[in-house]
């Protein structure tokens, strides 16, 4: 049972957090990633309203779908993730300022659960809040009664909550795979690199090996199927294998999380301050 | 009398040439850079591409080889500028990892751990500095392009005789100056994501970054917009662009067939003299904090 | 069982991979200010790290105030720690640097805010505590993580070398900071190189050498220990041949030395105690003595005898 002090210091880790991080000069460069494609899509609305083209409803929402999965999660979240999650403790080693962490009468995995919840708050409403800019931003050329149209009775709202919380997942699982690297691992950015292959590989693994993967799972909850984007001739190899049932998915995702933060926690316990060693 | 003039002297000797003292820092770095035995060993397989083309390029000239395959027209496959191009190609891959692992500690320990101030203060100009580091990652780039491209020409030009070396003389200059655009932009790019942050892991991850998401929202950039001025944001496309016309080869049927090749210059040297500017702004010997 | 009192090293190791940090350490600290004292590379800071739960002994048991180190909930409300690091959180002012982590310990924002302008009043730093640290110069740095150490009210204070960068007012005013924690019952623990000032100050003293603890304990007990080393006494009087003469006959003592000036001499003796006595009689018998006083009763010497010893034959 978490106690009122143990709450008390997961509240005061957070607002340190926030304080150092992501309300500085530091944290700026998420904020340009997570919401580069709002220009991106607000330019194409612009464009189409100043030259008065029509454009086709459902091409624009196939270039999103593909946007999204292929930049936005694999790219844009993925690296907003790394660069999040790892600071939090490869950062303060470089930083050489954990130390001021440890000394304190504060319990590490709890130290652990603050500093994971700051990146999570920061991250999902950063790139949550993009998507649904972004969405807006995709269809803001068209007539009002069309966008109200897809929402209301085209299953709009139900693709924009599919995103949204496809987005959220995809902090989940990447914020604890990259916290756990930075913890234990000196040099984060060779697993990183790592996971960052393994993924664009995905569609060419055999289908038991494509479902050690996050964005296998993301994929299927995703609301508009993409074909894999493999250039040839390796699009031949390409294996688009069946979707994953939301039921399966979604606590997968949690689980694989909490595992893994479970696990950073035992190995946080064990860890030493050595800064002459970086 | 003061102590010091009773026995001080200063230095008296000769001095190195001043042009060469940036080359003190690329010893040195080089120096630590092999006696990683990862990067060593990363460095020699990265050879293993030159060596199957070498092998491929002599088994393509062997009379008793090409006989046993009955192959009809003399050869197994043609040998022009499209298959230097493709081999440049794949050690490009390579140079981008060797960028990416290198490219960040050379500068970034230097600003964590205050020593540009020691560099500074002494008669060592920046751009001495910038020089000495970049000379570090264009030895290994070389290793990895130009050097075993040359060879490969060489060794061809060996087997088939004077008239197709003249004829193809294009294509040992492209091998060349591809190289040298690769080198240098890459080069820049490591420093200068390097110098702008302290840490090396957040420069390597940095440097992925700049490849990885230029080109994936260089690529959203072309779906959204229906255009192909998004492959200014990929390094990767710009530089294939660019080898493409080195090589003099058709470039209709490429995906990036609609984008100009002056525009893929335009893009290199836009971001070689992005990374410049980025480089006088951060090497500096003091530090301003508001 | 520990005492709860005193900080208790059994039989600690600690090993880089190959490297020694610290061998076979047994100490029990008890409340006063302690210096911890040996050349760089002997330990120290292993030993305050070992005993913070930065760092994990290879062998042997920690306890301080009976809390093992791998305990922070409790250890740290008790232990206060400032460290020889000379790095801070980015972008932090020096009164949200302590504040912060006064809520990271549990406490309320009215409480924080109090405790941490009482520690920033306390090293003379509140004129200064709205700057950012990075814009502070290396004294008010060092200022500022003391603020931070001391600001919870810990029983024990561990300080890595806290006089660095201070100039010589501020150097003054921390250690009678010092001495006012350690009257009140507090332990403080000090490295330091500045000997002279560790010789003001501290109760005990512990000695280390290559990871070793070469000597323990008060200053003048672990003198009186070293048989090996004959103490020396300088003695201020009138007649320095006569007293010469007369204690040269004494088989304790090995040297005596007439100062230049003619009116003094040092004397170098086996056995302080029975010169003394020896003294007492010369001095009743027409001697004017105007003073006496050991010459070599310090850490300066003591670190010469144990550790420069041993620095020296390497």
């Amino acid at each position: 049972m978490l106690t009122n002090l143990r709450l008390a210091q997961i509240y005061a880790v957070l607002r340190l957090e926030l304080r150092k991080t992501f309300f500085s000069r530091r944290g700026l460069w998420v904020y340009l990633l997570a919401f580069s494609p709002i220009l991106l899509f607000a330019g194409h609305s612009i464009t189409m309203l100043h030259n008065g083209r029509p454009c086709d409803f459902g091409l624009d929402t196939n270039i999103f779908a593909t946007v999204f999965q292929v930049f936005y999660l694999r790219l844009a979240v993925f690296f907003g993730c790394l660069g999040i999650f790892m600071n939090l403790f490869r950062g303060e080693v470089l930083d050489k300022s954990l130390h001021y962490y440890f000394l304190a009468p504060i319990r590490r995995e709890v130290l652990l659960a603050g500093k994971f919840i700051a990146g999570l708050c920061v991250a999902m409403l950063t790139f949550c809040l993009s998507i649904i800019l972004q969405f807006f931003s995709m269809y803001a050329h068209y007539d009002w009664a069309v966008i109200q149209d897809y929402l209301w009775r085209n299953n709009g709202i139900q693709h924009l909550f599919a995103y949204v919380a496809v987005t959220a997942l995809a902090c989940l699982g990447y914020g604890s795979v990259f916290l756990a690297a930075g913890i234990l691992v000196r040099n984060p950015i060779i697993p990183a690199a790592v996971i960052l292959v393994w993924e664009a590989a995905n569609p060419l693994l055999p289908a038991l090996l494509q479902k050690f993967s996050v964005i296998y799972y993301l994929k299927s909850l995703c609301p508009i199927e993409v074909a894999p984007q493999v250039p040839p001739p390796f699009n031949l190899l390409a294996v688009n294998p069946e979707p994953i049932s939301a039921f399966i998915a979604v606590p997968g995702l949690f689980a694989v999380a909490a595992l893994v933060v479970l696990w950073a926690g035992t190995r946080i316990r064990k860890m030493e301050i050595s800064y002459s060693a970086e | 009398m003061a102590v010091y003039k009773r026995s001080y002297r200063g230095y008296s000797g000769a001095y190195t040439p001043e042009w060469s003292r940036f080359l003190i820092l690329t010893r040195y770095a080089s120096r630590n850079l092999y006696r990683s035995k990862a990067i060593t060993g990363f460095l020699i397989a990265c050879w293993l591409p030159f060596v199957v083309t070498a092998l491929l390029i002599y088994l393509n000239h062997n009379a008793t080889i090409l006989s046993m395959l009955k192959t009809s027209g003399g050869q197994l496959f043609s040998i022009d500028a499209k298959f230097f191009k493709n081999f440049l190609q794949i050690q490009l891959s390579a140079a981008f990892i060797v960028t990416a692992f290198i490219g960040p500690g050379l500068i970034s320990p230097d600003l964590g751990n205050n020593a540009l101030v020691l560099y500074f203060c002494r008669p060592f100009s920046r751009a001495e500095y910038v020089l000495g580091k970049l000379a570090v990652i264009a030895q290994l780039l070389s290793l990895l392009t130009w050097i075993p491209g040359l060879i490969l020409f060489g060794i061809q030009a060996s087997l088939v005789g004077w008239t197709w070396t003249i004829d193809n003389l294009f294509i040992a200059s492209a091998i060349f100056l591809g190289s040298v655009i690769l080198i240098l932009v890459l080069s820049l790019l490591a420093l200068a994501l390097s110098a702008w942050v302290k840490w090396k892991p957040v420069a390597g991850a940095l440097v992925l970054g700049v490849i990885f998401l230029g080109a994936g929202f260089g690529a959203a950039i072309n779906g959204v917009m229906r255009t192909q001025l998004g492959h200014l944001l990929s390094i990767p496309i710009m530089f294939e662009k660019v080898l493409d016309s080195l090589f003099r080869l058709d470039q209709t049927n490429r995906i990036y067939s609609e984008f100009s090749p002056a525009l893929a210059w335009l893009g290199l040297l836009g971001i070689a003299g992005a990374c410049l500017y980025l480089l006088s702004r951060k090497l500096r010997a003091y530090e301003v904090v508001r | 069982m520990p005492a709860n009192d005193q900080i208790v090293f059994e039989n600690v190791s600690k090993f880089y991979g190959e490297v020694l940090g610290v061998n076979r350490v047994n100490v029990s600290i008890p409340p006063g200010i302690t210096s911890l004292v040996g050349p760089n590379g002997s330990g120290k800071t292993t030993i305050m790290n070992l005993m913070t739960g930065l760092l994990q002994p290879t062998r042997g048991r920690i306890s301080v105030l009976g809390i093992a180190p791998n305990e922070p909930e409790r250890l740290f409300r008790e232990v206060g720690y400032c460290t020889q690091f000379d790095s801070f959180p980015k972008g932090l002012t020096g009164y949200e640097f302590v504040y912060s982590y006064l809520r990271v310990y549990g406490c309320r924002h009215q409480e924080a805010e109090d405790l941490a302008w009482r520690a920033i009043e306390r090293v003379n730093l509140v004129e200064a505590a709205k700057r950012k640290i990075a814009g502070y110069s290396k004294g008010m740095r060092q200022r500022i993580k003391l603020a931070q150490s001391i600001c919870h009210g810990p029983s024990v204070l561990i300080l890595d070398e806290p006089l660095n960068g201070l100039d010589p007012l501020a150097r003054a005013e921390t250690i009678a900071l010092f001495r006012a924690l350690a009257q009140d019952g507090m332990h403080v623990i000090i490295s330091s190189h500045i000997l002279h000032e560790v010789d003001a100050i501290s109760d005990q003293v512990i000695l280390l050498s290559n990871g070793y603890v070469v000597a323990e304990g008060q200053i003048r007990g672990v003198r009186n220990e070293m048989q090996e080393h004959p103490m020396q006494i300088l003695i201020r009087c009138n007649k320095p041949s006569e007293v010469a003469s007369r204690i040269f006959a004494q088989e304790h003592v090995v040297e005596a030395q007439i100062h230049k000036d003619g009116l003094g001499l040092l004397v170098r003796t086996r056995d302080a105690d029975k010169f003394y006595l020896m003294l007492n009689h010369i001095a009743m018998n027409g001697v004017g003595i105007e003073s006496v006083a050991p010459a070599d009763d310090d850490v300066n010497s003591l670190y010469e005898y144990l550790i420069g010893s041993d620095e020296a034959s390497k």
